[in-house]
């Protein structure tokens, strides 16, 4: 397994009362290497929260978090990273934002150099090799921001609400994008989304959350077959049904 | 149309064009200021064009152009690379953070007799009061920067493995660059003021130099030729830095 969280609390403590708000009470959950998994829930439901523990950016006030065995107590280039907003570097062009892993962790520039060429064919982005992230769509942006991370053959990615700001063909392209490189090799990726169709459509497992505190609702198996098809009916039953679980979640 | 664009153009000379041919019917032409008070502009033309030929002009310009970015520079080596420590590093921050208020709008020229005293007369003084000038503008822009680098830029570099030493020099220092930019422009100016105060009291050489000595002689010609260089100078560096500005797209 990659991911095991056992006991996990977070509390922030409220600027206007000063009172404890549990944004993650008690959260166990184990993640298989290999999988597909999405958290789903309200906004404020702590999905965030958990994915920036797992990564280490925060340390849980409770419990335990390991990544194949060892604790996670800071961020490591053993697990990739993509945020919301892309977080490109606005100083690097397409293909140094790429290497920028790669450079530090020391490797051979013009290695790094020709496999940055290699990712970015792949996902058409080859031509922009030499642009500015300012210079780039919403689009392009992620895909570059997605390819920084696995360029650097991370075991797993963590990825917050990548494709929340995209436009839903861009968005569409990207997902099926990112299906196709998973199943090419092992890696686990964990997506955080408050999109229930982008969840049915990307993964192995849904984990709902519920709010105040959050904690998991539900964990459901997403056995659809693969290459999955939105229009059929058991995707729209399989949506509708997690859709259920969230929207009582939101009356708490 | 060409009309009204040869005109937004050169509008800004409408004025300054005015007033020289004021200045010149008042002085020059009615003489009603003695010369030794204030000197029309045939005198500032004269006085031009001695100073031009016998190389004086140029041999003071150039030395206070020296002093100016010498000083600047070592200020920005200080300022930048404290900068970019004490804003890494609050706790450092906060132990200088006093220091850094108490002498932060202490005058430059304040410090004048210690630099006479220790440097005695010259360049070193004139380098060490523009360096006082301009290194704290510089130090407190970089901070600021640092402050304001993106949480984002950070946490992803920290998902790549980055190291403390790579952190700074290849995500804060990139990322800090416009506010250090703006910094130097504000310092380039504070220290064009300082090396002018600084040649006028303690130093045999450069434009501040030029001016006192040539007013004390009567020759205010020469005073205003010295005075308009200084604004020049100032423009030219405007200038670059707003260029320099516009080069930075992040």
């Amino acid at each position: 397994m990659t991911f095991e969280i056992k006991g996990v609390s977070k509390t922030y403590t409220s600027k206007k009362h000063g009172e404890k708000i549990y944004a993650l009470q008690d959260i166990n959950l184990t993640i298989e290497t290999g999988k597909f998994v999405c958290f789903v829930g309200p906004s404020g439901c702590g999905k965030t929260t958990l994915l920036r523990l797992m990564e280490g950016f925060e340390n849980p006030d409770e419990g335990t978090i390991t990544d194949n065995g060892v604790l996670v107590t800071e961020p490591s280039s053993e697990r990739g990273f993509i945020f919301q907003d892309y977080s490109l570097f606005p100083w690097l062009n397409v293909l140094d934002n790429v290497t920028f892993g790669l450079d530090i962790a020391g490797k051979p520039e013009e290695e790094n150099k020709e496999r940055a060429y290699k990712y970015l064919e792949a996902v058409g982005l080859k031509d922009f090799a030499n642009k500015y992230p300012h210079e780039l769509s919403g689009g392009m942006k992620q895909r570059v921001a997605i390819i920084r991370s696995i360029i650097n053959d991370s075991k797993s990615l963590l990825m917050d609400e990548p494709f929340s700001a995209l436009d839903v063909q861009t968005k569409h392209k990207l997902e099926e994008q990112l299906v196709n490189n998973w199943r090419g090799n092992d890696r686990t990726i964990i997506f955080v989304t408050h999109d229930v169709e982008e969840a049915a459509f990307l993964s192995d497992e849904i984990v709902v959350f519920s709010r105040r505190p959050g904690r998991i609702k539900k964990v459901f198996e997403n056995n659809l077959p693969r290459p999955r098809d939105r229009s059929t009916y058991e995707f729209q039953d399989f949506v509708n049904e997690i859709t259920k679980h969230i929207d009582e979640s939101e009356d708490d | 149309m060409t009309d009204i664009r040869l005109f937004n153009k050169f509008d800004k000379l409408i004025l300054p064009i005015i007033l020289i041919i004021l200045w010149y019917i008042i002085c020059d032409v009615l003489i009603l200021v003695p010369s030794y008070m204030f000197p029309g502009p045939v005198e500032v033309v004269n006085a031009f064009i001695k100073l031009l030929v016998s190389g004086k002009l140029f041999r003071d310009v150039i030395d206070t152009l020296y002093k100016v970015l010498f000083g600047l520079f070592l200020a920005a080596v200080v300022g930048i690379s404290c900068g970019i420590i004490l804003g890494w590093f609050k706790k450092l921050e906060r132990l200088c953070t006093l220091i850094i208020s108490v002498l932060r709008p202490i005058p430059p020229i304040a410090w004048i007799p210690f630099s006479i005293l220790w440097f005695g007369i010259g360049t070193a003084p004139a380098v060490f009061i523009i360096f006082m000038g301009c290194v704290f503008p510089i130090l407190v822009s970089t901070i600021d920067g640092v402050h304001r680098t993106k949480g984002v830029l950070i946490e992803a570099a920290q998902s790549f493995g980055a190291s403390s030493t790579q952190m700074l020099t290849e995500v804060i220092l990139p990322a800090t660059v416009p506010y250090i930019v703006s910094g130097l422009k504000v310092g380039i100016g504070i220290a064009l003021m300082c090396t002018i105060s600084g040649e006028m009291i303690g130093s045999s050489s450069g434009i501040g130099y030029m001016i006192l000595t040539s007013t004390n002689l009567f020759d205010t010609g020469s005073t205003v030729v010295g005075m308009l260089v200084i604004g020049l100078i100032g423009i030219i560096f405007d200038y670059i830095f707003t260029k320099i500005q516009e080069q930075i797209f992040w």
